[in-house]
C-alpha cells in the first residue's frame, strides 16, 4: 500500500492514465489494423485493453479505500491532470475560469468506473463468440473499445466539459454500434434517430454549462460546489432569469396585452437544473427523449447490453448524482425529476407489457428501470438511485446477454432476424439451453423485485424514499425575508410518486414473467412459425429479403455457417429456406463457454448485489456508508425525511413485495397455468387498446406529426427559398450580367493580330491626344469666413497663368508655376476666376471657374469656424 | 550641319511606314520586318538627339539598349515563327488563329 501511494499520489494519480490509455490503444489498434490483424489478434487486443483497463481499476479502487480509512469521512478524490486545456472567460463573480484535460476519482466515480469495466470486459468476452461469424469482427471491437474509452472519460472528467467529451464519445460509439450493420436501412436510422435525440438533449447540457460559468464561476465539481449557493441564495435581481416576457423587457404597443401582471422568473439554479434536466433526459431516454433507446436495438444485442442497458443509458442519473448539490437547491426540479422518473417507468412499462419482440421488451423495461433511477435522484435518495443503477447493470447486462443468447439460438433455425427475436416462436427453450435459462430466471427475479434479490433492495429503498422525503429550498427562509415566495412541492407528492412507483413495479413483475414464461416454458413454438410467413414475405418483397439474409449471417454462431454453405449451392437468390417443412430440424443449442460464463456472473452479481445496501434489514449499509460523503452536504437540510419514517420502513416495504408477488402471479397464471388464454382474450376485449399499446402508444408518429413535421416545414420553406429567390434570382441575375459582358467582349476577342495592333495603335493615339492637349482644372477649397483656395491640377511640362479678379484678362503676361491662388469674397458675392494652361507643346487652353460665396453664413461654415 | 529636325522627319516617317506595313501586311515576317523599321525609326531620333545633347551619351546609350532589345525581339518573334510554320503550315498572321474560341 505504502509503495502504491508513493508511486500514485493522489494529486497525481496517474494510475487513470493507464485505465483510460488501455481501452483506446486497443481502439486505435483495432481500428487501424484490425483488419489485418485477424481475429485471434483482434479478441486477444479487445479483451486485454479492457481486461488490464478493469485491473488497473480494481487497484485503483484499492487505493482510494486506502485512503478514505486514513482520512476518515471527508471526500477524497484522487486526481490527474493530463494537461491544462483552456480559459473561459466571463462569469459574473470570476472572470477566468480555468478548464483543465482533469480526471478524479471518488467514491461514486470509482464504483461507476468497476461496473463500467468490469461488465464491459464480460460483455467483451460475450461478444467474441457471440461477433465470431461477422466480417466485420473488427471494427465491432474498435467502436467497443473506444466505447469504454468514452465512458471512463465521461465518468472519471473532473469538469463538465471533460465529461462532456465522454458524452459525446459516447454517443457517437452508441450511434456507430447502432448502425454497425449499416447494409440494413433501418439499422441506420435507428442510429441517427438516437444521435438527434441526444443532440437535443446535449443542447441542455450546453446551456447548463454557460449557465454555470456565468453565475457559479466553475466548471469543475468542486468549484461548482463551491460556488453553486449563489445560484438559489443571491438577492440581485440577475440572479432571476425571466422567463416571460422573454429576458425581461417590457411588451408594448399591439404586444401589450402579452405583458403579464407580475414577470414570470426563475431562480438560476432552476434554470441550471431545468438545462441539466433536458441533457439528462436525452442521454437516460426519458420522456420526453426516450424514443430512440427502443429503437437502438437494431445494434449487435452485445451492444444492447452493454450501452443501451448497463452504461450509457445510465450516465444521466450519474450526472443528477455528481451534481446532486446543484439539483438540490431547486425543489421544483427535484419535483420535475421525479415526476418525470415516474412517468417514464409507469408509460414504458406499460408499452412493455404486450411487446413480442424479446429485445424490444428489455428495451422498454430499461426505459422502465431508468424511470425509477430518476425517480430515486429526483426525491434526493441518491445512494439508492445510484444504487439502482449498479443492480440494474448487472440483471440488464444478463437478461441482454440471455436474450443474446436466446437469439443465437433461434437462429439455427430460424433464418430472419426479426422472427428470430420474436417470444411467440420461442417457448420451452428450458431444455435445451439450461445455463441461459437459470441466469435469465436469476436476472428476471432479480428485475422483479423477489425479496432478498438486489433489484429488490434497490427498488425498494428508492419507493420508500419517494413516499417520505421531501425537498426544501435550503433558502427558503431567506428568500421569505425578501419577500420572495419558494416553491414547495405538495404534499401529496410523496405518496402520489409511491403509488405510481408500485404499480409500475407491478407491472414489471408481470412483463417480465410474461417474457420468461414464453420464451423458456411450454413447447417449442419454433419448429413450424417462421417459414410459412417467411415464404410469403419472400414472394411479396425479394430484395428486403436478400438484405437481410446477408445481415444475419452476421451475428449468428455456427449453426448457419453450414447453412450458408448449402445454400451457395443452390445460388444466392434462393437464399436457405427452401427446408423440408416437415423436418423438425436443427434444434435450439446452448451458448458456447465464451457466452455462458459472462451470463453466470452477471446471474450472481444480480442475485447478490443486494448485500451491499439491504435497506430495511440492517442498519449496515456498505453502499450508503461509502457514498456518504459525496452525497451528504448535498441532502443536508435540503431533503427532509416525514417524521416517523422509519417506522414506515417495513410497512412500505410491503408494497415492493406485493408488486412481486401480484406481478409474476398474473403472469404465472396467464401463460402457465392459462397458457396464455386470458391474455389473448384481453386484446380481443380491448383490440383498441390493445393496438395502441402495441404500437408503444404511437408517440413516434405524434412527434412524426408534430416536431418532425414543424422542422421538415421549416427545411422545405428555407430550401424552396434557396431554389427560388437565391438560386433563381441572385445567381441567375448575377450569371446573366456576367455573360451579357462575355458575349460583347468575346467579338472582340476575335483572334487576329492585326485587329488587336490597330485597337492598339488607336488607343495609343487617344493617350497621345491626351497628352498633348493640356487640361486646365482647380480644385476649390473654402478655408472659411470667405477666404478661398484656388488649386490647379498637375501635368507635365505645364506652366499656368491665373486671372484671380475677374476681370477677364490675366493677371501676368506670362505662364509660370503659380499653382495655386488665394482669394477673399464678401459674403452674397461671386466671382469668375480664369485658368490658362500651357503645355510643353505651347499649346493652350483656359477654363472658366465660377466661385460664390452664399449671402448669410451657413451651418456649414458655423461649423467650420 | 543637319537641324535636328530633318532628322525627327526622317524618323517620323520611318515609323509611319513601319506602323501602316505592321497594320496592313499578313506576312509575319513582314510584319517583324515593319516592326524593325519602327524601332529603327526610334533609333535615328535617339542618336539625333544625343547629337543635340551630347553631354552624358543618354541618346546613344538608348540606342545600344534599343539595339540590344531588338536582337532578342527578333530571335523570339523568329522562334515563333519557326514554330507556327511547323503547326499551321504557314506564316501569315491571320491564319494563325489557334486560340480563337
Amino acid at each position: 500500500m505504502g509503495l502504491l501511494e508513493s508511486l500514485f499520489p493522489a494529486e497525481n494519480f496517474s494510475l487513470i492514465a493507464f485505465i483510460l490509455g488501455m481501452p483506446l490503444l486497443g481502439a486505435l489498434v483495432n481500428g487501424v489494423w484490425g483488419r489485418r490483424l485477424g481475429k485471434p489478434a483482434v479478441r486477444l487486443m479487445a479483451l486485454s485493453a479492457v481486461g488490464a483497463s478493469f485491473l488497473a481499476a480494481v487497484v485503483a479502487f484499492v487505493a482510494l479505500q486506502h485512503r478514505v480509512e486514513v482520512e476518515g469521512h471527508e471526500h477524497v478524490k484522487l486526481y490527474w491532470t493530463a494537461w491544462q486545456w483552456m480559459h473561459a472567460n466571463g462569469g459574473r463573480s470570476v472572470t477566468n475560469v480555468p478548464i483543465d484535460v482533469r480526471f478524479s476519482i471518488d467514491a461514486l466515480s470509482g464504483v461507476m468506473m468497476l461496473v463500467v469495466t468490469g461488465v464491459g470486459f464480460l460483455i467483451h468476452l460475450y461478444s467474441t463468440a457471440y461477433m465470431a461469424e461477422d466480417k466485420a469482427f473488427w471494427r465491432f471491437f474498435a467502436y467497443l473499445n473506444l466505447f469504454i474509452f468514452s465512458m471512463l472519460v465521461l465518468i472519471l472528467g473532473d469538469n463538465l466539459p471533460v465529461l462532456f467529451i465522454g458524452w459525446e464519445g459516447v454517443g457517437l460509439c452508441s450511434y456507430l454500434l447502432i448502425g454497425f450493420w449499416y447494409d440494413v436501412g433501418a439499422n441506420t436510422a435507428a442510429g441517427k434517430k438516437a444521435f438527434i435525440a441526444n443532440r437535443v438533449g446535449d443542447f441542455g447540457l450546453l446551456c447548463a454549462m454557460f449557465l454555470l460559468v456565468h453565475y457559479a464561476g466553475a466548471l469543475d465539481w468542486t468549484g461548482i460546489q463551491s460556488g453553486a449557493n449563489v445560484l438559489a441564495d443571491n438577492p440581485a435581481e440577475a440572479y432571476r432569469i425571466h422567463v416571460w416576457p422573454i429576458g425581461g423587457g417590457t411588451y408594448q404597443g399591439i404586444f401589450a396585452f402579452l405583458q403579464p401582471a407580475h414577470p414570470v422568473t426563475i431562480s438560476a439554479a432552476t434554470a441550471v437544473g431545468l438545462a441539466l434536466l433536458l441533457g439528462c433526459t436525452g442521454k437516460s431516454a426519458q420522456i420526453p427523449l426516450y424514443v430512440w433507446l427502443p429503437d437502438a436495438m437494431a445494434g449487435p444485442t452485445p451492444v444492447s447490453a452493454l450501452i443501451h442497458a448497463a452504461t450509457m443509458v445510465t450516465a444521466g442519473v450519474y450526472l443528477i448524482c455528481r451534481l446532486s448539490f446543484v439539483f438540490v437547491l431547486s425543489p421544483f426540479v427535484m419535483a420535475t425529476v421525479a415526476v418525470i422518473g415516474v412517468s417514464t417507468a409507469l408509460f414504458a412499462a406499460t408499452i412493455a407489457l404486450v411487446q413480442n419482440d424479446i429485445k424490444k421488451v428489455l428495451a422498454y423495461s430499461t426505459v422502465s428501470q431508468l424511470g425509477f433511477m430518476f425517480l430515486g435522484v429526483g426525491v434526493g435518495a441518491f445512494t439508492s438511485g445510484f444504487f439502482h443503477v449498479f443492480t440494474h447493470a448487472f440483471f440488464k447486462a444478463c437478461l441482454f446477454l440471455g436474450a443474446g443468447s436466446v437469439i443465437h439460438a433461434m437462429h439455427a433455425r430460424i433464418h430472419d432476424d426479426v422472427q428470430a427475436q420474436d417470444i411467440r416462436n420461442m417457448g420451452g427453450l428450458k431444455k435445451y439451453m439450461p445455463i441461459t435459462y437459470w441466469t435469465f430466471l436469476a436476472a428476471t427475479c432479480a428485475i422483479a423485485g423477489l425479496p432478498l434479490l438486489s433489484g429488490f433492495f434497490s427498488k425498494d429503498a428508492i419507493l420508500f424514499e419517494a413516499f417520505v422525503n421531501h425537498s426544501v429550498n435550503p433558502f427558503a427562509q431567506k428568500l421569505a425575508d425578501r419577500h420572495s415566495g419558494a416553491w414547495a412541492p405538495p404534499a401529496m407528492l410523496g405518496p402520489s410518486l409511491y403509488v405510481a412507483g408500485v404499480v409500475a413495479a407491478t407491472m414489471t413483475a408481470f412483463y417480465m414473467f410474461r417474457l420468461f414464461f414464453l420464451t423458456f416454458h411450454g413447447d417449442f413454438r419454433g419448429w413450424v412459425i417462421g417459414r410459412a410467413p417467411l415464404a410469403a414475405s419472400r414472394a411479396g418483397h425479394g430484395d428486403l429479403e436478400d438484405t437481410a439474409d446477408g445481415e444475419e449471417a452476421h451475428d449468428e454462431g455456427k449453426g448457419t455457417h453450414e447453412h450458408e454453405h448449402g445454400a451457395d449451392e443452390h445460388g444466392g437468390d434462393h437464399g436457405h429456406h427452401e427446408e423440408n417443412l416437415k423436418d423438425p430440424g436443427r434444434a435450439p443449442h446452448e451458448s458456447p463457454w465464451q457466452m455462458t460464463v459472462p451470463l453466470i456472473v452477471l446471474a450472481a452479481f444480480s442475485v447478490f448485489a443486494g448485500v451491499l445496501n439491504p435497506a430495511p434489514l440492517t442498519k449496515k449499509l456498505a453502499l450508503e456508508h461509502w457514498l456518504a460523503p459525496v452525497f451528504e452536504s448535498a441532502i443536508k437540510g435540503t431533503v427532509i425525511a416525514r417524521e416517523g419514517a422509519e417506522h414506515l420502513e417495513l410497512p412500505l416495504m410491503l408494497g415492493g413485495i406485493g408488486a412481486f408477488v401480484v406481478g409474476s402471479g398474473i403472469a404465472y397464471w396467464m401463460y402457465i397455468a392459462q397458457k396464455g388464454a386470458p391474455a389473448a382474450r384481453l386484446a380481443e376485449q380491448a383490440p383498441g387498446l390493445h393496438r395502441l399499446l402495441l404500437d408503444k402508444w404511437r408517440i413516434d408518429e405524434l412527434y412524426e406529426a408534430t416536431v418532425l413535421s414543424a422542422v421538415d416545414a421549416l427545411a422545405e420553406t428555407a430550401a424552396a427559398f434557396d431554389q427560388s429567390f437565391v438560386d433563381g434570382i441572385l445567381a441567375k441575375l448575377t450569371a446573366l450580367v456576367v455573360a451579357a459582358f462575355g458575349t460583347i467582349l468575346r467579338t472582340l476577342q476575335n483572334g487576329v493580330v492585326h485587329f488587336y495592333a490597330a485597337v492598339m495603335v488607336v488607343g495609343l493615339a487617344a493617350m497621345g491626344w491626351f497628352f498633348v492637349t493640356p487640361h486646365p482644372d482647380a480644385t476649390v477649397t473654402p478655408e472659411g469666413n470667405g477666404d478661398y483656395t484656388l488649386v490647379a491640377g498637375p501635368g507635365i511640362g505645364y506652366g499656368y497663368r491665373w486671372d484671380g479678379d475677374g476681370d477677364g484678362k490675366p493677371d501676368k503676361d506670362v505662364f509660370d508655376g503659380t499653382q495655386q491662388i488665394k482669394l477673399h469674397l464678401e459674403p452674397g458675392k461671386s466671382i469668375v476666376i480664369r485658368l490658362e494652361v500651357m503645355n510643353a507643346f505651347g499649346l493652350t487652353n483656359v477654363r472658366a471657374i465660377p466661385v460664390s460665396r452664399p449671402s448669410a453664413p451657413t451651418m456649414l461654415e458655423v461649423g467650420q469656424n | 550641319m543637319i537641324p535636328v529636325q530633318h532628322y525627327l522627319y526622317l524618323s517620323a516617317l520611318l515609323f509611319t511606314i513601319g506602323g501602316v506595313g505592321f497594320l496592313v501586311r499578313r506576312n509575319v515576317l513582314v510584319a517583324l520586318m515593319s516592326i524593325e523599321v519602327m524601332l529603327n525609326a526610334v533609333n535615328i531620333s535617339l542618336v539625333a538627339f544625343n547629337r543635340m545633347r551630347p553631354e552624358n551619351h543618354g541618346g546613344q546609350m538608348f540606342a545600344f539598349f534599343l539595339i540590344a532589345a531588338e536582337a532578342a525581339e527578333v530571335a523570339v518573334g523568329l522562334a515563333i515563327v519557326l514554330s507556327l510554320f511547323r503547326i499551321k503550315r504557314t506564316v501569315r498572321s491571320d491564319e494563325a488563329d489557334l486560340l480563337k474560341n
